[in-house]
């Protein structure tokens, strides 16, 4: 049996994180859009009030003043909720930030840093749910695409884009979620990290997938049904290699997103197994519609009426399994 | 310190000339709007930029950000004539392979924006010019916003961040050109008010219903509205700018699309398309071709030389001639350089200074102080050695160089050498010292000995005609190769001096008409003069250039 989780709020280490950069590296700025109290971002600005910028509502001018600052040398990060950024400013994504390359880089060192990704968002609505960004964003050259599974992610990634150069979007969950790793765990870009080991069928996820994952992983383990769960918090680059072994291994994948199944991770992931060892893939997500309103509550009622559960994890993998030996 | 009028006037018709070479060899490309911004971006890049072409990453230069990126090749065209690159790679533009993409790009070391989506220039200076201030650099920030642009909803975001962030070591330009890929922009989308007919020189005529300057000024900006093509009015306010603190500047600069080439200008239809290369020799004539009117202020009334400065300005001249005279080179006597200084300051417009007085070499450092732009000595009282002098010093002060001869003196042998580096020549077509006499009409033949000897010397600059010029003989003036004209009687001596002022520039415009159409003949034959005389389609420049080439015998 899995312990029970414990849940932690990603925002708050997201802001936490940023303070401790910002002491270390004077060169990093911090913006945002009237959003700074969610996104706990004003702290940084209380701690450093002229490397703090809020620009109010007007996401394509945060994304612009950003790449302004950053082709100056600075290292900016700007954070807003997902559906504003990706899902409002693509333009000045691509080509104020992804295109332009000063001599031997590769745009500009801007990191996008959101919260409130897809459906868990909640209350508010299909309007605010975001499930096309990773569709988006990885279709951007540059940049690098992270969805991280819990805190301990959130700390480790935000060190890495402050200290690596180059454009990076990372989405981050409204409500709190179960920590997954350990305080040892070490986070590269394009490295998945394999959560559980497992020989009949890989399950392959991200975000608050992960914990799902393991427990449909847990359940399946009592039909002895041997399930890997990898945690592929790095979409781009993505780990071709891990995918690949996992292809080679277990025979069988399940790609788990909280995203539209179009062009979202599981995409990604089938993209790189067609290619490089070709074994039956599945893949749960959105399956191409819009979210809506449910409160904290219900939140997992939303998901369920969308497949993304533990239970419909643990019910393709086993398809997937069966499939292959009748 | 002068304007350095003539480097900066030099360096934009080079610019302008890339513009069209780029364009045509690309086949493509956007000289409409680089035209417009023309005389912007070469006050910026000839006086005001601080920046090392050999070393375009010096972290303490200023950037210049071009938001309409579109005019692509008005900003490497600068970037060339400052020395980031050889003149010969704009052959390369919108190819591949090339630095210089259709839209300005960081590949193209020097340029600091990669524009081309529209919108954005103005939210990057922001976040430039904040990272400046934040590091204690000094260093400032141009950009340069189109009004077609200026419908994006960004630019608005943009200027209230500006101001909310007291950003004043960023200068904005607006290129109020009043044209946008489909039409005028009072048709797409007003910014000032909605045009009712077809007639753009209606919003331009009343300043009442200019409302742009207004947006800006309620979004919390420094606001300065200009004539964006009259160098001394964009070097005003780009000075003006750097001593305003706590807001940010935007100059709101009036232009004309196109503008330099008559079947250009004002046209929609040259936003984006390139020249015909065929057309190019008579464009490029067109381009040499400029001219300017200087009244001379002593024709006028000597007891009151504010007002006739006031008269000049109000009729729009290009200088304000000034003639020196010291009663020893001449008999006459008329000012010296303490009234020039007192004038000084009634007006922006260049002060072309004509020292009609003995050595030269003596005072110069005076009239220098004293605020001109452009010094002019005569040849009969000078030597080698003391142009020489002269030249350094002006030069070094920012001061056009003029060299004038009498009717009677031949242009001497030492100044040959002087040539190349030289900025005015004054072709005296009266003997100077008194106003009101008669042209010299042997000074045309003088006119056609000079012109070779100019060439073959790499003269750049311009010639002047100073004498008995008026309506009668302006254009045979013009075609015999002179490009600035004083006018003494026949401007200032006038009762309405700005109607004396157009009536100049309405006959050097059909003399010029004539010449270009003289050109595309000699180019292509008849069937060239046609496609040159399809090409002005805009208000009635097509009627009046058929009837000048009818009257030539070129259809």
């Amino acid at each position: 049996m899995l312990a029970e989780p414990v849940m932690t709020d990603m925002r708050a280490e997201y802001a936490r994180s940023l303070i401790e950069v910002g002491r270390k590296n004077s060169g990093v700025v911090v913006l945002g859009a009237d959003t700074t109290d969610s996104l706990k971002t004003a702290a940084f600005g209380k701690e450093f009030p002229d490397r703090f910028f809020n620009v109010g509502i007007a996401e394509a001018n945060l994304v612009t003043v950003s790449a302004g600052l950053a082709a100056s040398g600075k290292t900016a990060f700007a954070s807003t909720y997902a559906i504003f950024l990706p899902g409002r400013a693509v333009d000045q994504i691509r080509n104020n930030v992804a295109y332009p390359s000063p001599q031997d880089k590769k745009g500009l060192n801007v990191k996008l840093v959101v919260s409130h990704g897809g459906l868990s968002v909640g209350p508010d609505g299909g309007s605010h749910q975001q499930l096309e960004d990773i569709a988006i964003m990885r279709a951007i050259p540059n940049f690098r695409v992270f969805i991280p599974a819990d805190t301990i992610t959130v700390a480790a990634l935000t060190r890495l884009m402050a200290s690596e150069y180059g454009p990076f979007y990372m989405r981050m969950a409204r409500s709190k979620t179960p920590l997954i790793h350990a305080e040892s765990q070490g986070f590269e870009a394009g490295r998945g990290i394999t959560v559980r080991d497992g020989s009949d069928c890989t399950i392959v996820s991200c975000g608050i997938t992960v914990r799902m994952a393991l427990e449909a992983a847990e359940t399946l383990q009592r039909e002895e049904i041997s399930c890997r769960v990898l945690d592929m918090f790095s979409i781009k680059p993505l780990d071709s290699g891990l995918l690949e072994k996992a292809a080679r291994e277990t025979g069988r994948i399940l790609a788990t997103e909280e995203h539209n199944i179009l062009g979202g991770m599981g995409s990604a992931v089938a993209e790189s197994v067609s290619e490089s060892y070709p074994v039956p893939v599945r893949r749960i997500g959105a399956q191409d519609a819009f979210g809506e309103s449910a409160r904290d509550a219900e939140i997992p009622e939303l998901l369920k009426k969308h497949g993304i559960t533990s239970v419909n994890m643990a019910k393709q993998a086993r398809d997937l399994v069966n499939e292959d030996i009748s | 310190m002068g304007l350095d009028y003539y480097k900066i006037k030099k360096n934009i018709l080079r610019a302008r000339k890339l513009v069209i070479r780029g364009t045509g060899a690309a086949g493509s490309g956007h000289p409409g709007g680089s035209f417009s911004m023309a005389e912007i971006l070469g006050c910026l890049f000839g006086s005001h930029l601080r920046l090392d072409p050999k070393n375009p990453q010096w972290p303490d230069r200023d950037r210049f950000v071009l938001s309409k990126g579109h005019a692509a090749p008005g900003l490497y065209s600068n970037m060339a004539v400052a020395g980031y690159f050889e003149e010969s790679e704009i052959d390369t533009l919108r190819k591949f392979g090339s630095r210089l993409q259709g839209h300005p790009d960081l590949k193209c070391p020097g340029v600091e924006f990669c524009g081309g989506s529209l919108g954005t220039g103005l939210s990057y200076s922001i976040g430039v010019a904040l990272a400046a201030r934040m590091d204690s650099r000094d260093s400032r920030v141009y950009v340069v916003l189109g009004d077609g642009e200026s419908d994006e909803g960004q630019v608005w975001e943009a200027a209230m961040t500006a101001a909310k962030y007291k950003v004043d070591n960023l200068t904005a330009f607006l290129d109020r050109n009043f044209i946008q890929q489909d039409s005028y922009t009072e048709k797409i989308m007003p910014l000032d008010g909605i045009l009712e007919g077809d007639d753009l020189s209606e919003m331009w005529k009343d300043a009442s219903r200019w409302k742009t300057g207004d947006k800006w000024r309620a979004f919390g900006w420094n606001v300065i509205e200009i004539d964006g093509h009259r160098i001394e009015q964009i070097d005003a306010a780009i000075r003006r700018a750097k001593e305003t603190k706590g807001v940010p500047t935007m100059i709101i600069s009036r232009t004309i699309k196109g503008k330099s080439i008559e079947h250009m200008e004002d046209n929609p239809q040259w936003h984006g398309k390139a020249p015909d290369p065929a057309m190019i020799p008579v464009i490029n004539m067109e381009l040499d071709s400029q001219f300017m009117i200087a009244p001379s202020i002593i024709a006028g009334d000597m007891a009151n030389l504010p007002g006739e400065i006031k008269r000049c300005a109000d009729g729009r001249a290009d200088y304000i001639h000034l003639d020196v005279m010291d009663g020893r080179f001449v008999p006459d006597k008329t000012f010296d350089h303490t009234k020039i200084k007192e004038l000084r300051p009634l007006t922006g417009i260049p002060f072309d200074t004509h020292l009609m007085i003995d050595e030269p070499a003596r005072h110069i450092t005076n009239y220098i102080d004293a605020g001109s732009d452009i010094i002019t000595v005569h040849a009969e009282v000078t030597d080698e050695s003391g142009f020489g002098e002269i030249c350094d010093r002006l030069k070094g002060a920012g001061v056009g160089a003029g060299l004038a001869i009498n009717p009677g003196t031949e242009l001497p042998e030492w100044s040959y050498k002087f040539l190349s580096d030289m900025d005015q020549i004054i072709v005296m077509s009266v003997v100077p010292g008194k106003s009101g006499q008669k042209y010299i009409t042997d000074t045309h033949e003088k006119m056609a000995r000079l012109a070779p000897l100019l060439r073959e010397h790499g003269f750049a600059g311009y010639v002047e005609a100073d004498g008995g010029i008026n309506l009668e003989n302006i254009g045979s003036v013009f075609a015999d190769g002179a490009r600035v004209f004083v006018g003494g009687g026949a401007i200032a001596g006038q009762h309405d001096a700005r109607m004396a002022i157009h009536g100049f520039r309405d006959e050097v415009l059909r003399m010029r008409r004539r010449i270009l159409l003289q050109e595309a003949d000699r180019q292509g034959g008849r069937e060239m003069v046609q496609k040159w005389i399809g090409l002005h389609v805009v208000g009635k420049k097509q009627e009046q250039i058929k009837k000048i080439a009818q009257e030539a015998g070129l259809c």
